[in-house]
């Protein structure tokens, strides 16, 4: 039952991500709207999801990767969504769908192989770990998505291609300004969920830091926001590099999660 | 009843001749076309690019002769029309559906010079209120615009004929649109006080920026154009300064060489934490140096590049006339159907009027025979009368909905021959004349 509601998910993502690409092709079909609803309808359904799944005796462990992105995902979508309603960022939906799509997806084929075993991890480091990153991760990957947005939309604008752009895609100034506010956000969000892992390594080992691959390259992702909000904040790069920064630094921290998490 | 239109246009007509065929006022115009016994209604639409009267008239040859003397002998002043041109040439004349249809495209901004342009359809709906207060306005042409209107409002919101500007200025705030979030916190500098520049205010002000600096070489017309516009006027010198305040920046200034170069907006750009501007360059020779569109957080579109983007919109809007002119037959035809309605109410009113009659002649006889007292009577007026109209639904809506198919005026004759309307010695035909005399229109519209 939870695996079919995963589906669906996945399906209604996967249908929000091709109204929004239609919508983008052809504004004159207004599917703006219905991109809104296919999105909340997924949200809805990820979220009756997930706490079906974790409230199964013997659910996956919330540490697990496919269950931390399929929460990352849902955030992702929910953060989204809250733009898109006080933004003309229906175009942001064009890349938040399939990456939620493809999260849900990786949940459901990592429950069709899972088995119960020994009782989950008790504790709640773990868990607030798992939901603040994932927060963080949610919202850094909007930033990430927007700055990819950002990049495309600037091309094509520096190559004399405006009237290629569409009226629904946002403007460059309204993806900076998500950029900025998702960075904000996601930041502050990702620093505590390392924190509370590294509380939660010394409540298993005696020391805050062990040093696995994944704590490594974690830390080394941390650093790179870091660095990104002192160019940000600090020094006030904005636009085109802050743009290119967020979506690097979007795109190292999925292989930190999902690349280095799947080798751990 | 004929609907005639006559009239000139950009393409018939060259400015000369439209200017001198211009009115301010068509009321006074109107008055007299409605006086004549030829014209019925009228409503008469002067713009810049078209003078057209479309007029409602009992007799075609009649009515289209008293329009063209009218712009003969009236419109015109009498002055002659060209001697390269004929009349014909200059004058259009359209009937019937033909004028309902060219009706209908200019509403929709399909016969206008620039395609999908937006004025158009405030100009017809003001000649059609003038017309309207004035009292020369009838119930056919109150209709025929109402449609119109319908049709234009079906043309815009279910094609992109109006989405995409094509002016330069347009283009640029379009342009701008997709760079800022909103331009009501934005400020434009504007470098030169030409004529671009001048219709480059008057977009970017519709536009709503917060506030505009204009800049020139002769101080005296700055001030001038920056008075006009609610701007501020400066001098070339304050060109460094300006550029770091200024989100919008647009030059058309005669120059040898660029007078904005790269190093200039790269130390702008520092000084605003690369907020970025949008550089339009619309002079020539150019105006910014081009290389300045390879710094970060600068869009710099030069004339070429804006007519680039204003010929693809053209072209875009060109292509949405085939679905606007598939709108507008759809529109025609349904005109086409309603006036086809009408032609069945002479008819329908006709039949009622002796179906009346004859009631009341059987019913005062009835009532003389039998001695019925008021009771009575009233029971078999409601009898009678209720027989009457439920016999006659049948047929009278049965005509209502074949007068708006192809063979409906089949069945407005045959209606007649059965009922005897045309006899005027069958019984009930002394209701014919009280028939005549009221106007039905309504009838046929509901």
């Amino acid at each position: 039952m939870v695996v079919e509601l995963f589906h669906s998910t996945a399906a209604l993502y996967l249908l929000a991500g091709f109204a929004a690409l239609i919508g983008v092709a052809v504004p004159k079909l207004r599917f703006g709207r219905a991109v809104a609803w296919l999105l909340a309808a997924g949200a809805i359904l990820h979220g009756i999801a997930l706490a079906r799944l974790h409230t199964l005796p013997n659910p996956p462990q919330l540490t697990d990767t496919p269950s931390a992105i399929a929460l990352a995902a849902w955030l992702a979508v929910l953060v989204s969504l809250a733009l898109m309603r006080s933004r003309r960022l229906e175009g942001l939906a064009m890349l938040v769908s399939p990456l939620a799509f493809a999260g849900v997806l990786y949940e459901s084929f990592a429950l069709n192989a899972y088995a119960p075993g020994v009782a989950a991890e008790a504790g709640s480091w773990p868990h607030l770990h798992v939901i603040l990153t994932s927060a963080g991760l949610a919202l850094l990957g909007v930033a990430g998505l927007a700055g990819t947005l950002f990049l495309a939309e600037d091309r094509a604008l520096k190559a004399k291609r405006a009237p290629a752009l569409r009226r629904s895609l946002p403007s460059l100034e309204a993806l900076d300004r998500v950029n900025a506010m998702t960075l904000a956000a996601g930041f502050p969000l990702l620093s505590c969920g390392v924190i509370a892992g590294m509380l939660w390594t010394q409540g298993e080992t005696g020391h805050l830091f062990v040093g696995g691959a994944h704590a490594v390259w974690s830390v080394i992702a941390w650093a790179i926001y870091l660095a990104l909000v002192v160019a940000r904040f600090v020094a006030g790069r904005r636009g085109r590099e802050a743009a290119v920064f967020a979506a690097i630094g979007f795109a190292f921290l999925l292989f930190v999660v999902i690349g280095i998490g799947a080798v751990a | 009843m004929k609907i005639l239109l006559v009239g000139m246009n950009h393409r018939t007509a060259p400015v000369e001749v439209r200017e001198r065929f211009a009115v301010g006022d068509p009321l006074p115009w109107l008055a007299k076309l409605v006086d004549s016994p030829e014209i019925d209604e009228a409503v008469l639409l002067s713009t810049c690019n078209r003078v057209e009267v479309i007029a409602a008239a009992p007799s075609l040859e009649a009515g289209r002769h008293r329009l063209r003397s009218f712009f003969h002998r009236e419109l015109g002043q009498g002055a002659p029309l060209p001697q390269q041109r004929s009349e014909n040439a200059v004058l259009y004349e359209h009937v019937d559906g033909d004028a309902v249809r060219h009706l209908f495209r200019v509403a929709a901004s399909i016969d206008s010079l620039v395609v999908g342009e937006p004025q158009i359809l405030g100009q017809v709906k003001e000649a059609y209120r003038i017309a309207a207060e004035g009292g020369v306005c009838g119930p056919l042409l109150n209709r025929l615009f109402a449609s119109a209107f319908a049709s234009a409002k079906r043309v815009r919101s279910e094609t992109q004929i109006a989405s995409r500007p094509v002016s330069m200025a347009r283009v640029a705030v379009d342009l701008a649109r997709q760079i800022f979030e909103t331009l009501e916190d934005k400020h434009a500098l504007l470098v030169g006080a030409g004529d671009m520049i001048e219709a480059a205010l008057v977009a970017l002000r519709g536009a709503g920026l917060a506030g505009v600096a204009v800049v020139n070489r002769t101080p005296e017309r700055a001030s001038e154009l920056a008075a006009r516009f609610g701007a501020t006027a400066h001098g070339l010198d304050e060109l460094p300064r300006l550029l770091v305040t200024s989100d919008v920046v647009l030059t058309s200034i005669g120059v040898d060489r660029p007078l904005l170069d790269a190093p200039l907006f790269e130390e702008a750009l520092r000084a605003r934490r690369r907020r970025p501007i949008f550089a339009i360059d619309l002079g020539v020779p150019r105006n910014i140096d081009p290389a300045v569109n390879q710094l970060d957080d600068v869009y710099l579109y030069d004339v070429d590049d804006l007519g680039g983007v204003a010929e693809a919109n053209a072209e875009e809007r060109r292509r949405e006339t085939v679905r606007a002119e598939a709108i507008v037959q759809e529109e025609v035809e349904r005109w086409g159907g309603w006036l086809s309605a009408l032609q069945a109410v002479p008819t329908i009113r006709r039949l009622r009027a002796r179906a009346e009659s004859i009631r009341q002649g059987e019913l005062e006889k009835v009532v003389a025979k039998l001695g019925l007292d008021e009771a009575q009577q009233r029971g078999v007026e409601a009898l009678t009368r209720a027989v009457v109209n439920k016999v006659l639904h049948a047929p009278v809506s049965r005509l209502r909905e074949q007068a708006e198919s192809d063979g409906g005026l089949a069945y407005l004759e045959a209606a007649k021959v059965l009922f005897a309307l045309d006899d005027p010695t069958a019984p009930g035909a002394d209701a014919d004349a009280a028939a005549s005399d009221e106007r039905g229109d309504d009838e046929a519209c509901s």
